[in-house]
């Protein structure tokens, strides 16, 4: 009886602790049997009043008529302070005392006057419906107070979390008002971009555990009996973590609105660290773009004054043949740090901007060939020689950008070959394009390397102990082929052949483009 | 080498290369002055005009671009070679654009840059006495009667491809501009029309290259335009060595 009635656990003076929502089965059957002792009080106290008013109505003779206003008082009393059922109960104990004491026969319940039926059966309507009446009043009162309270500590709760500083981490500071707004026993939040579970309060369910399996899980959980809700925490339709909760009041309609302010602030927060990345990110490149500049200057003059000085040295001769090496030496590697400097500096350069090439016919063959001049001249430990037999073909490019894109490949199967090895680079012409490759023997690429060695600043696991360079060189390379319409990849290695092969691949201009010669 | 002592004016602000390239200079036989900035430069021009000027751009105050529009206007007969910094390629053009003869991407070899001082001289020197029969290598060229023979044979151009080697030809050594060969060549309403120019090289290489993928004569100069040269001559600039 007492179970179907929804506010049972209300205290009548409404001064007793209530769940912050309704219709909470969990709720009813941990304290079904205190109400059912509650209810039956307040039955017993309503047929005292009614035994009591008996007796005076039975003195005074009043009639039937009269009898029932009077009880009707009672009935109304009850019913504002008690719930339907006690109320209903006390009615028909009304309707009892009425047929008993006031109708005739007296003393029995059999009713002989018809008329006296219609007063009986009208009491009890009117009793029955003024008792629903008052008691659906009251429940709506308590449902709205409810829902006034439960709405207040949501904003308070929102308010609290609003007023902290937007923090890069999320931590306990962000859990604890969750905790003592709520009156949680414990309150964890999993966080899936750091992997960290925070916890504030004592958990005796293990609602660490919970919270990450359900995250991983990607479902929500709830357990009554431990009292736990955990929700995962989505947003733009990925999960980002998950918040647990345990000892909520009334976990099944806090759970959802908790979760979804947790969802907000969270999202908040990862908002707020990744502009922080980013800002920090803008910051780097900002002064790297900066200390690049000043290099490009501070480099330049120094090697342009000692360009001009043993250049005049040799102009002032005569001097002596070994003086003259001397110098000669001076002036070319100051030359070679020059193009370094310069190589450096645009390949930073072209890092960080987009590359937009300058298209002219070339040769690639001349290109290539200039290339290996270039470094055999200075990397005199390697033989980097032009496969033998290799067609020239004509191709749309930059020159500035491909002999750089060459270089680099060049300057790399240097860098990772043994010394005295061959560097072998060779073109071939495809149907639609050219392809160079840039062969060298030395160690083979690790599989795991194979796909990030091309990215940005990525430096092979011996390299950063062994060969100096900055990670950009083949990411610029590759920037360099793709901005050309071509691409740049690793060959698969043949068996039995140790080392690497790169290949750049370029498309080749359509036929002669005929009407620019009419055109004229 | 040279019948008198041409005077260099070297302008750049920094100090120790104005040093360096003073007593280089002077031992390459050029008579040589300093200014330490753009507007002394220019002031230094008005009074005693140079037959060199060797201009940096990147200078605090006037800017080496301005500097050298004022010394061209003061003293057009001076030859203007601007040094300039090899990640700012568009330097080049500008610089040309601004009046400059030639310009040089620092550092640069001494060797390197005599050699172009002495190409601009020859040609400031050239374009007072103007010549109807130009000669580089094994090319000669007739402006009078349009006449090429390359060693001896007479090669048959059309008229544009003529016009275009006569004008590249008048610029031995220069560098020539892509917008500026362009409004010379087709006329001033041109100047976007890379295509035309470049099938023209191309089909002027095969007429005068002894291997057209590799040009000895018209040499390109990425992103900027085209430079003439003469293969037999030692004196004519040297291949740029970069990487």
């Amino acid at each position: 009886m007492a179970a179907a009635t929804p506010f049972l656990g209300a205290g009548p003076s409404g001064r007793e602790r209530v769940p912050l929502s309704g219709v909470t089965t969990s709720y009813l059957r941990s304290s079904s049997s205190k109400s059912i002792g509650r209810a039956a009080k307040r039955i017993a106290l309503g047929s005292i009043a009614l035994a009591l008013l008996t007796a005076v109505c039975y003195r005074l003779h009043l009639n039937v008529g009269t009898t029932s206003f009077v009880y009707l008082l009672v009935i109304v009393t009850q019913s504002l302070a008690a719930d339907f059922i006690s109320s209903a109960v006390v009615a028909l104990v009304a309707v009892a005392c009425l047929d008993y004491f006031f109708t005739d026969p007296l003393f029995t319940f059999n009713v002989t006057d018809p008329l006296d039926v219609v007063a009986l059966v009208s009491f009890v309507v009117t009793a029955l419906v003024i008792t629903r009446f008052v008691s659906k009043a009251r429940q709506e009162a308590l449902t709205s107070q409810l829902q006034h309270r439960r709405l207040n500590g949501l904003y308070k709760l929102a308010q609290q979390l609003l007023a902290m500083e937007p923090e890069v981490s999320i931590g306990k500071k962000f859990l604890e008002p969750f905790r003592t707004v709520f009156d949680a026993r414990a309150v964890c939040l999993y966080d899936a971009g750091t992997g960290e579970l925070h916890l504030v309060g004592e958990s005796s369910n293990s609602l660490e555990e919970r919270t990450r399996d359900a995250y991983i899980g990607g479902r929500d959980a709830d357990d009554r009996g431990a009292g736990i809700s955990v929700r995962c925490l989505r947003a733009a339709g990925r999960t980002t973590g998950a918040i647990g909760f345990e000892g909520l009041a009334n976990p099944e309609s806090e759970a959802g609105a908790l979760t979804a302010l947790a969802a907000t602030l969270f999202e908040r927060t990862r908002a707020f660290r990744r502009a922080s990345h980013a800002a920090a990110t803008a910051q780097t490149e900002a002064y790297r773009s900066a200390i690049l500049d000043a290099l490009a200057h501070e480099f330049k003059n120094p090697l342009a004054t000692i360009l001009a000085a043993a250049g005049g040295l040799r102009e002032a001769g005569p001097l002596r043949p070994d003086q003259e090496e001397m110098a000669e030496m001076v002036e070319s590697e100051a030359h070679h740090l020059g193009n370094l400097t310069s190589r450096l500096l645009r390949v930073a350069r072209l890092d960080r901007e987009e590359v937009k090439p300058r298209m002219e016919p070339i040769d690639i063959m001349s290109l290539v060939s200039r290339t290996i001049q270039a470094y055999s001249r200075h990397a005199t430990d390697r033989q980097v020689s032009l496969q033998q037999g290799c067609e020239s073909a004509e191709v749309v490019a930059d020159p500035e950008l491909l002999r750089l894109a060459v270089s680099q490949l060049v300057d790399n199967a240097c860098k990772y070959s043994h010394p005295d090895s061959a560097v072998i680079l060779s073109i071939e012409r495809q149907p639609h394009s050219v392809a160079v490759r840039v062969w060298n023997r030395g160690r083979s690429i690790p599989p795991h390397e194979k796909n990030r060695i091309f990215e940005r600043f990525h430096r092979g696991d011996d390299a950063r102990q062994s060969v100096p360079g900055s990670g950009l060189g083949l990411y610029v390379a590759r920037k360099i082929a793709i901005a050309h319409g071509g691409s740049l990849d690793l060959e698969a290695e043949k068996p039995l052949e140790e080392g690497a092969t790169f290949r750049l691949t370029l498309p080749t201009p359509e036929s002669e483009p005929e009407h620019v010669a009419k055109a004229v | 080498m040279l019948p008198k002592q041409s005077k260099v004016l070297v302008v750049d602000d920094e100090p120790p290369l104005r040093k360096a390239l003073r007593a280089s200079l002077a031992a390459a036989g050029f008579e040589v002055q300093e200014a330490r900035t753009g507007d002394e430069a220019v002031a230094v021009s008005k009074q005693n005009p140079f037959d060199l000027v060797l201009l940096d751009i990147n200078m605090p105050g006037l800017t080496g671009f301005e500097a050298c529009r004022r010394i061209r206007d003061l003293t057009p007969r001076t030859g203007i070679v601007m040094v300039t910094v090899r990640d700012a390629e568009d330097d080049k053009v500008r610089a040309l654009e601004c009046g400059a003869d030639d310009y040089i991407t620092k550092p640069f070899r001494l060797r390197e840059l005599v050699a172009r001082l002495r190409a601009v001289l020859r040609r400031t020197q050239m374009e007072q006495n103007p010549k109807a029969v130009l000669q580089a290598g094994a090319l000669e060229i007739d402006l009078d009667r349009r006449m090429l023979r390359r060693a001896g044979k007479q090669v048959h151009l059309s008229p544009k491809e003529f016009d275009l080697l006569a004008y590249l030809m008048q610029n031995l050594d220069a560098p020539v501009t892509h917008v500026k060969l362009l409004r010379a060549v087709w006329g001033p309403e041109y100047g976007g029309e890379l295509e035309y120019l470049r099938s023209y090289v191309k089909m002027l290489r095969k007429k005068i290259e002894t291997d057209p993928a590799r040009p000895e004569y018209i040499l390109t100069e990425p992103w900027v335009g085209y430079r003439f040269c003469d293969p037999s001559d030692p004196e004519s600039l040297p291949p740029l060595s970069d990487n």
